[in-house]
């Protein structure tokens, strides 16, 4: 399968097998995924779009082939990682801020704590998702759609050249779920900032995203939209 | 209120305890937010019991003769020390190991862990009456019986704890509540979660050779469980446990002094009529809210 724009790729996949623990969830997968584009991950429970987004994230190794990332520089992409949100403890009395702040870790060397450059850049980043008033909040207190503008706001802290987010509409209100879906589109447009995104909404997707990739049955496959944003 | 200016005290006679009680105070209960923060309490139950079995082999092996020692009674403490200490750097070690591998170290592996330990420890013993009689000191939390020597180790090995796990907070923090952001963001998750682990398991071989291992549990846990329900951030959570783990080490001692009762059980029965407060005013709490 070959990809599906002009643009260079930052993601190439050949042969490549996910899975977890030796265990293929998706085989023989081969395509590139390119920059600067708004690509949804859509699939039934299941189907493995979680799991692809973790191996190109490097959370969890490929079960076999090869994967690789590739940056504008030729080096490692940075990427922004939004979780599903409930993967966090609650347990942990860490405010909205705080949260946010952890996006800037990856700059920093060890030992080194965060200094005014960092904490202003957490702002900003908190303020573009329209998150500002919750920043001293406790992060496990905040609603479904706070919590992900906060989680969004942590991963453009990290300054990405790509953002991954896993189902970042799952569970929350038709509402937010607007709200969560336009602020993405902005932050494509307006960064021109690549972002892959796991969602099990359709139709959904197929407003925002520019492509989608969809997996079921072990498979994968692209389709590329004409006009995103148009209903 | 003359106990309290006795014990005070710089000529106290049993300064030396109180001195160690109130590090351990201080500084258990912020290795102990890790531990409870990572969902890692039973962990925090069986490590001192393990770290124990370190020092009844090392005490047995000495009272059977397979180990000489020269210089009395310095010797003995140095050589439980380091039982206790390859027992929990063993110990964190192969958690380490184990969550790296993903395998999940659950409450029946940490439960036949600290069933096992505990009879691994009393079999050793049982041929040993001297050596016996000191691991039961330690094990009932005989504070009183700190010497000089205990309280220096005791302070050096907790000022370089401290200080490590100060000095990484980012990192330590980051892979504890986040580990795929970490990832994401290259960070070396093993090796955090191994430093991390190897504190703990330092923390824990000191404090049980000063003070047991009923106390070492008591304040590594008690305090961050007394204290979670009001703490906003991880500063406050941090230093709140400290400062209650701090205070109840000198209350305790107060009151066991006064009253004549060994020292560390008082600190836990202390704690824990502590953390029951807390827990009834986070209830109440809660009651009032919902009425709202």
């Amino acid at each position: 399968m070959s990809n599906i724009s002009h643009n260079p790729p930052w993601a190439c996949l050949t042969d490549a097998t996910v899975g977890y623990d030796g265990r293929p969830v998706l085989a023989g997968l081969t395509f590139e995924l390119p920059r600067g584009r708004f690509t949804a991950v859509v699939g039934e429970n299941g189907s493995g779009k979680t799991t692809l987004l973790k191996t190109l994230a490097g959370i969890v190794p490929p079960v076999g082939g090869r994967v690789e990332l590739s940056g504008a520089n030729g080096e490692p992409p940075v990427l922004g990682y939004v979780p599903q949100r409930d993967s966090l403890d609650p347990l942990w009395p860490v405010s909205a801020f705080e949260v946010a702040l952890m996006g800037t870790y990856g700059r920093l060397v060890a030992g080194k704590g965060a200094g005014e450059a960092e904490r202003q850049l957490a702002r900003e980043c908190l303020a573009q998702t329209g998150a500002a008033d919750m920043a001293h909040k406790a992060f496990s207190v905040l609603s479904g759609g706070q919590k992900q503008r906060v989680l969004i706001a942590r991963a453009l802290a990290t300054q990405p050249d790509i953002l991954l987010l896993d189902e970042p509409t799952a569970g929350i209100d038709p509402e937010t779920t607007i709200a969560v879906m336009e602020m993405l589109s902005r932050l494509h447009r307006e960064k021109q900032l690549t972002i892959l995104m796991v969602n099990h909404d359709l139709p959904l997707a197929r407003k925002h995203a520019t492509d989608v990739l969809r997996v079921g049955d072990g498979k994968v496959s692209f389709e590329t939209l004409p006009n995103p944003g148009v209903t | 209120m003359n106990v309290l200016t006795e014990v005070l005290s710089p000529s106290f006679l049993l300064r030396d305890a109180l001195y160690t009680s109130v590090v351990i105070g201080l500084a258990c209960p912020v290795v102990g937010v890790f531990l409870v923060l990572r969902r890692m309490v039973f962990m925090g139950v069986a490590l001192p019991q393990i770290s124990s079995t370190g020092v009844a082999l090392a005490l047995s092996l000495h009272a059977l003769g397979h180990i000489h020692l020269e210089h009395g009674s310095f010797d003995t403490h140095a050589l439980a020390f380091v039982g206790s200490l390859i027992f929990s750097i063993l110990a964190v070690t192969a958690l380490a190991f184990l969550e790296r591998r993903r395998v999940a170290w659950n409450e029946a592996r940490i439960g036949a862990l600290y069933v096992l330990s505990t009879a691994a420890s009393l079999l050793l013993l049982a041929k040993c009456p001297t050596a016996e009689r000191g691991w039961l000191n330690l094990f009932k939390g005989e504070i009183i019986a700190i010497s000089n020597s205990d309280l220096k180790l005791t302070g050096g090995a907790f000022a370089g704890v401290l200080f490590l796990l100060w000095l990484f907070r980012k990192e330590i923090i980051l892979v504890s509540y986040d580990r795929e952001l970490a990832m994401t963001l290259r960070k070396a998750v093993f090796g955090w979660d191994l430093l991390l682990y190897l504190l703990i398991g330092l923390a824990i071989s000191v404090a049980v050779i000063a003070v047991g291992p009923l106390v070492t549990f008591g304040f590594l846990l008690l305090p961050p469980l007394a204290v979670r329900p009001f703490a906003g951030t991880m500063r406050q959570f941090v230093i709140a446990s400290s400062v209650l783990g701090g205070l109840a080490s000198v209350v305790g001692f107060v009151l066991a002094y006064h009253w004549d009762l060994p020292v560390g059980p008082t600190d836990v029965a202390l704690l824990g009529v502590v953390c029951g407060l807390g827990n009834g005013v986070q209830w109440l709490r809660n009651r009032a809210l919902s009425f709202r």
